[in-house]
């Protein structure tokens, strides 16, 4: 993985994507036991194209140009599939802005904070990212005043309830 | 040992350390994948090469 987020960190130097977070599975490895996963979910902020739109083509045209494999969804960085995802939202883009400088193996790079990882798979809302939310809360990974602030800020906390009242209640 | 605390051992890994074990996880299911028991892909991709139409982050 250090090859792959030097890839990254390149791509941040040469302006093809702006700032970055870790998220997903591997994001939240860095504050729970470690998840079977088969790709790195970066969170990105993309320049904005000229009709507004927010594309992933640069970064394809860049990465292509330098040996880069597209795989579906994914490219391949440093054997690693990465899926960039362009920050569509306001939590995203707090999760990205409020994101956790690191160093792996000598390697800068950003990992979200625990609040926003439960927060963006609460509203993705499949069952693993509700497993994931779960192993955050038994574990006491998770600061449960700032869940509620972002919650909150977020529009989150009717969905929270209902999770509460499906897989939480007695339990904490 | 009991399961959580195995859980609260492995969490309390430094990330380099989690790294490597996920790095195992990913080799492990690539070569069951391989073998044919399963698939690597997930079924739920919305990005279409150069465009983004919506997240689905695992």
């Amino acid at each position: 993985m250090k090859a792959t987020l030097e890839a990254i960190n390149q791509m941040q130097a040469d302006g093809v994507i702006g700032k970055y977070a870790i998220g997903g599975a591997v994001g939240a490895t860095f504050y729970l036991e470690p998840a079977a996963t088969v790709d790195l979910d970066v969170f990105v902020t993309l320049p904005v194209t000229r009709g507004g739109l927010l594309s992933l083509q640069g970064i394809y045209d860049y990465l292509k140009t330098r040996g880069g494999k597209v795989e579906d969804e994914y490219i391949v960085l440093g054997g690693w599939p990465v899926q960039f995802l362009p920050s569509g939202n306001d939590l995203e883009q707090e999760a990205i802005a409020e994101s956790v400088a690191i160093a792996l193996e000598g390697v800068n790079t950003w990992v979200m904070k625990p609040e926003h990882l439960v927060a963006i798979a609460l509203r993705t809302g499949r069952s693993k990212d509700h497993i994931r939310i779960l192993q955050f809360t038994e574990q006491g990974a998770v600061d449960r005043k700032k869940l509620t602030d972002v919650l909150n800020r977020h529009g989150l906390t009717s969905k929270w309830e209902q999770f509460e009242r499906k897989y939480l209640e007695g339990h904490l | 040992m009991t399961k959580p605390k195995l859980r609260a051992r492995l969490a309390a890994l430094s990330f380099s350390e989690k790294v490597k074990i996920l790095e195992k996880l990913r080799e492990r299911s690539l070569a069951i994948a391989a073998a044919g028991l399963r698939s690597t892909r997930r079924g739920s991709g919305k990005v279409i090469e150069g465009k983004v139409v919506q997240k689905d982050a695992e």
